[in-house]
């Protein structure tokens, strides 16, 4: 039987989908919604996130999801671009796969530096 | 000169999904990721931000605050909550857990789901209150 490269995108795309379920919902509560209310702005403070993010647990938590969440994404907005009439899969594809790689570069590089 | 003259419905490459409910739910949940890609972009942002210093982390809370951004978040939030939600729905058709001789009903595996949701989140909030 031929082997599929598909399988690649479609485990990230699915592990990036279950953690982007359970997290995104009260992670964006938590930085975007809660803050402008005055709703935990001691925790969302410099030195406590600071202190939070600097636990190599937390760290690892916070790549698994950029990470999968980026690749998730990118496999997704790929489905959009032809499901929005670009039919240049190929091209599409190779943008889309190589910013997530490039986004999940970045999260290891700026937690190395935290 | 072909002398077939089949019948092609024609279907726009553009706005197919506005032509029946189903499809417009599948592209409400494929369009979430515009929102989950802004996001992990701004999360991003915000570890350099961190690394950066509290001044770094003080424009990235008050782009955070800034008008336009509350508006998306709660467009995002929104989102978010579809794609859950029909992530959850189709757990039971990906993931068949079978127990002796049937399958285990669906609901309870949503129900699992939800149930983990929550918990999660009342953590995720506990730990953010007592912070």
């Amino acid at each position: 039987m031929a082997r599929s490269a598909k399988a690649v995108p479609w485990f990230l795309f699915a592990a990036g989908g279950t953690v982007t379920a359970f997290v995104l919902p009260v992670m964006l509560f938590v930085t975007n919604i809660a803050p402008p209310v005055g709703l935990f702005t001691d925790a969302m403070s410099w030195s406590s996130m600071h202190d939070f993010v600097g636990n190599w647990l937390v760290k690892l938590v916070l790549l698994g999801i950029i990470g999968f969440g980026l690749w998730h994404a990118a496999h997704r907005l790929r489905v959009c671009a032809h499901d929005f009439g670009i039919r240049a899969d190929t091209p599409v594809a190779a943008v889309v796969y190589a910013l997530a790689a490039l986004g999940t570069l970045l999260t290891i590089w700026a937690l190395l530096m935290i | 000169m072909d002398a077939r003259k089949p019948y092609v419905r024609k279907v726009s490459k553009t706005s197919w999904f506005m032509t029946h409910a189903r499809y417009k739910t599948y592209m409400l949940h494929e369009v979430s990721s515009i929102f989950v890609a802004l996001y992990m972009v701004l999360l991003i942002w915000g570890l350099f931000a961190l690394a950066d210093g509290p001044q770094a982390w003080g424009n990235w809370m008050s782009f955070i605050e800034s008008p336009l951004v509350i508006l998306l978040s709660l467009i995002a939030f929104g989102f978010f909550v579809i794609h859950t939600m029909s992530w959850f729905k189709a757990v039971p058709q990906a993931m068949r857990i079978q127990k002796g001789e049937h399958f285990i009903p669906g609901n309870l595996i949503i129900g699992g789901h939800y149930a983990v949701l929550g918990g999660f989140s009342l953590f995720v909030l506990i730990l953010a209150g007592v912070a």
